[in-house]
Order: C-alpha cells, then structure tokens, then sequence
C-alpha cells in the first residue's frame, strides 16, 4: 500500500448564502495516508493560500468526533464511507491512489449553505429552544439514590444523548427530516424522571418548530441511522411518534 | 439572522390548546399526525386486502363457490357503506402521499451530485427495486398501484373492458354474464399483464408499508419489530403471489 496519495477532489464552492455555487476540482498530490479527511483539506487550503486564492470554508472544532461541528457529505455519504464515526475520524487511507472525492455541504431547505461547506444549522438550536431541556434550579448535585432509574431507561436515556447534534441524519434522509434528530433529544429527556413534568409540551413544541424550520418527513427509510455519527437508533423516532400521540390525546396541555 | 429567528418564532408556546378542535388540528396539520393517519390508512386497507384475496381465490375453487360468494356479497346491505369507507379510506392515503411527497420535496431544494445509502443491511425480499430501496420508491409504487387500480376498475366495476363480454344474448333477452364468466375473461384479457405487475408492485409497495406503518404508529419494540419486519415481507409476498396468481392461471392455465 502506498503511503501517500494523488487525488482529485471536486468540492461545492459557493461565496455566500445568496450567490450561485458551483463545483471546483483541485488535484492534491502526496496526502499521506495518516492524514484525516479534514487535514487533508487543510493541505489544500495552504496551497490555496499559497496561490492567493480564497480558501474553502467548512465547519470543523474538536476533530475528535464529540462537538458535532463537522459535516461534509463526501462522495454522497454523510461524514464519508465509515459507519459511527464524523467526518473528522475518517483517514485518507479509506481512499485509494487517484481516487476523485466528491464534498458537498449538508443539503435541505432548513440548513442553507452560509459559504462553501458550511450551513447554518441554528435551526436545531431553534427546536432545541422549545423544549430540549429540563426547568429546574441547578444546584449542588442531589443524593445519587434519591431518583432510582432502571439500569435499561438509563441505557435508553444515555443512548438518545449520544446525539452531537451535527445534522447527518437530515444530510442523509432523501426528505430532510429532523425527525432522528428530534426523537433523540425528545426520547433522552422524556424517558427520565426529571424530564416528567414538560414530557407533553416538549414533544409538542419540539415537533410544531421541526415542522415549522421546512424539514422533511419521515418515511421509515432508515437511512438516517445508518449515517448517525452516534449511532443513535430509529427506535427512537417510534417513541417520539408515542411522545407526540400520547401529548395530542392524553395530555392538558 | 436576528430577524429570521424572529419569523420563525411560533404564535404560542403551547402547540395544543385545550380547544375541543384545535388539538385534532393540530394533529392533524402536523408531520407526525399526517404519518399517523397515513399508517392507519394503509394498515386498513391492508386488511381489505387479505378479505380480497380470500374471495378472489375462490376462482380455483370453482365457478358455483365464486358465483355464490359474489352474489352473497352484492346482496348484502351494508356492501354501498363499506364501498364508501374503502374509497375513503383510498382517497386519504392517496391524498397524504401527495401533499407528504411535495412537503418532502420542497424540504430539500438544491440537491446532491451523488448520494449513496450507508445502510449495510442486506435487502429483503421485495427488498430492492432496479431503481433503489423499496423505502425510497413509495410514491412511485403507490402510483403505479394507483394505475392498476384504475384499469381494475374499469373492469370490473365499470365494466367497460372491450374484450370482455358483460352481457349474453339468451332466448328471454339479454342477461348479465355470471361473476365467474366475467372474471375469467378479464383474467385472459389484454389486461391480464397489467393485472400481473400492478399484483407484484404492491408486493413491493406493501413489505415496506405494512412494517412502517406500525412505526408511524409508536409500536416499535424490540421484543415484537423484528417479527413485524418479517411479517412484513410474508404478507407482501402472500398478498403478491395470490393476486398475481390469478391472472397467469387466466391466461396461460384456464
């Protein structure tokens, strides 16, 4: 196997959010195998500044997979070929010799391309906002056997928060749908004790902003779980439909 | 981008109200809603589907039992009432599908040079279709049903199939033909082959539907989801086999 790698990358690039975009190829040639996808790019970006030409924008922080800020859709795979992992945990040594790379930036109607490969994902926050939370006074921490949580509903629970939040099921999904997105964070609160007291408004308002932000809707296509980053499971999107059922038909509120 | 958060800020924070209506509106205008009803639509017309089949398969048994059972069927009073309730029951799944699709189409505008499934599952059976996933392909499924379902009614209900006699000349005048007289000519008509592929797409349309539907509904676990998946492909495939049975045996068997 070789160590280093000759490719061709053909990425979006667009000036800002209402200019047209297009896709520009750059040859790279001796990206060594241990580099990670996003080193890579930054290889790139030096040449590019080298060369005085505007360097390509994408969202990145921790490169360490936990802060959900990188995305990329890289040869029509959200956060590239492996399974479980973001965009910044692939190598190049998933590629081969010569290989053309096609990056593009998340896309869907709720998600609009800022600059190059960067989208603006504020509205996540936005459904967030309206119940993504528990409203209590937070204090010194409370005697650990006050609230006695089943060994599975803690599983549950600590499964659906493994969601970063980075936005691949919606990248993924051929309708756009927040809905991965919104049953993790619906199911990692409602199936805790603290969360009880807003389990109906949560689902309610979390669903009515989702439909409000354009996403798409769920089609049981699946796709989403396979692209999780969090691996987090489509079961969850069954408990948010309960959630929601169960807020409209049982609920005051 | 401080005024885009504003316009999408929602009137109330209550999404429901406690109205006697505004809740059922709600439910219904939203995502969740919309998918719920399209779940319980399709769930229902799949039990038609099983009562169908059951009928229909009385062909094999003879022309006496099919003749009987479809003139104990027309006799009974109720029949118009269930008539409504399936064109209902059609009309709301159809309708849904097409207001969804475009909901779905619009949610994503620009689209990708390339996309590639990430799903490392095999497919089932009824699985994969020359275009993709069966999941992928609802819409289009469901329109070549549609399709079907049109011819099927021009003849049978309408009775308008060229090739089909409806109605034979007797001493005493001209007489309805029997169900099985008629069945067994449009089971060898010209329209036998569409008869044929609108059975097997259904197949396909429904090893992803009838599972989907349970999970639209909330009733996914893990103790019960794999056996509904399997049921899943065992009904479509009865369903499929048994409708587009009928046909073959019209045109090549009978």
């Amino acid at each position: 196997m070789s160590e280093t790698l000759d490719l061709t990358l053909k990425v979006w690039r667009q000036p800002g959010s209402d200019a047209p975009g297009r896709y520009v190829e750059y040859k790279l040639t001796g990206i060594s195998t241990h580099m990670s996808f996003l080193e890579m790019l930054d290889v790139l970006n030096e040449q590019l500044i080298a060369k005085g030409e505007e360097m390509i924008a994408f969202d990145h922080d921790c490169r360490e997979g936990i802060c959900g800020m990188c995305s990329l859709m890289i040869n029509g795979q959200a956060h590239g070929p492996d399974t479980g992992t973001t965009t910044c945990q692939l190598h190049m040594r998933r590629f081969k010799n010569r290989d053309t790379i096609v990056v593009e930036p998340w896309r869907a109607k709720a998600f609009p391309v800022i600059r190059d490969l960067v989208v603006d994902r504020s509205a996540f926050d936005r459904i967030i906002e309206k119940g993504g939370f528990i409203s209590v006074n937070t204090g010194s921490a409370p005697e650990a056997n006050a609230i006695p949580v089943p060994a599975h509903i803690q599983e549950t629970a600590m499964d659906a928060a493994a969601c970063i939040g980075c936005g691949a099921c919606v990248a993924a999904c051929k309708n756009a749908s927040a809905m991965l997105f919104v049953s993790a964070k619906v199911s990692h609160l409602s199936t805790l004790p603290q969360g009880q007291p807003e389990r109906a408004s949560r689902a309610q308002n979390m669903v009515a902003q989702m439909d409000l932000e354009g996403f798409g809707n769920c089609t049981n296509t699946e796709e989403c779980q396979a692209a999780c980053p969090a691996e987090i499971s489509v079961s969850n999107i069954a408990r948010l439909n309960r959630e929601y059922l169960r807020a409209k038909l049982c609920s005051y509120e | 981008m401080v005024t885009k958060l504003a316009e999408k800020q929602q009137p109330s924070p209550s999404a429901g109200g406690r109205s006697a209506t505004k809740w059922i509106m709600t439910l219904l205008s939203s995502s969740i809603g919309q998918k719920f009803v399209m779940g319980i639509t399709g769930l229902l017309l799949c039990s038609f589907l099983v009562v169908h089949l059951a009928g229909n398969l009385l062909v094999y048994v003879g022309a006496d039992a099919y003749n009987t059972y479809a003139k104990e069927l027309h006799s009974m009073l109720l029949l118009p009432v269930a008539e409504v309730g399936l064109f209902l029951l059609l009309f709301t799944h159809i309708a849904l599908a097409f207001k969804l699709t475009r909901d779905n189409q619009r949610a994503r505008q620009v689209g990708y040079q390339q996309t590639q499934s990430k799903i490392q599952e095999k497919p089932s059976l009824f699985g994969q279709t020359p275009m993709g996933r069966t999941s992928s392909w609802m819409f289009i499924s469901g329109a070549i049903i549609l399709a079907f379902l049109i011819v099927h009614m021009i003849d049978m209900k309408l009775h308008l199939n060229p090739s089909v006699e409806y109605s034979i000349k007797t001493p005493e005048g001209v007489v309805e033909a029997k169900p099985y007289d008629i069945i067994i000519q449009v089971l060898g008509s010209l329209t036998a082959p569409i008869y044929i592929v609108g059975t097997i797409v259904l197949g396909f349309h429904l090893s992803h539907g009838f599972w989907s539907a349970f999970q639209s509904l909330g009733l996914n676990h893990p103790k019960y989801m794999p056996w509904i998946k399997k049921l899943a492909i065992l009904f479509a495939f009865v369903i499929a086999a048994g409708f587009a049975s009928l046909p073959i045996w019209g045109l090549f068997i009978h």
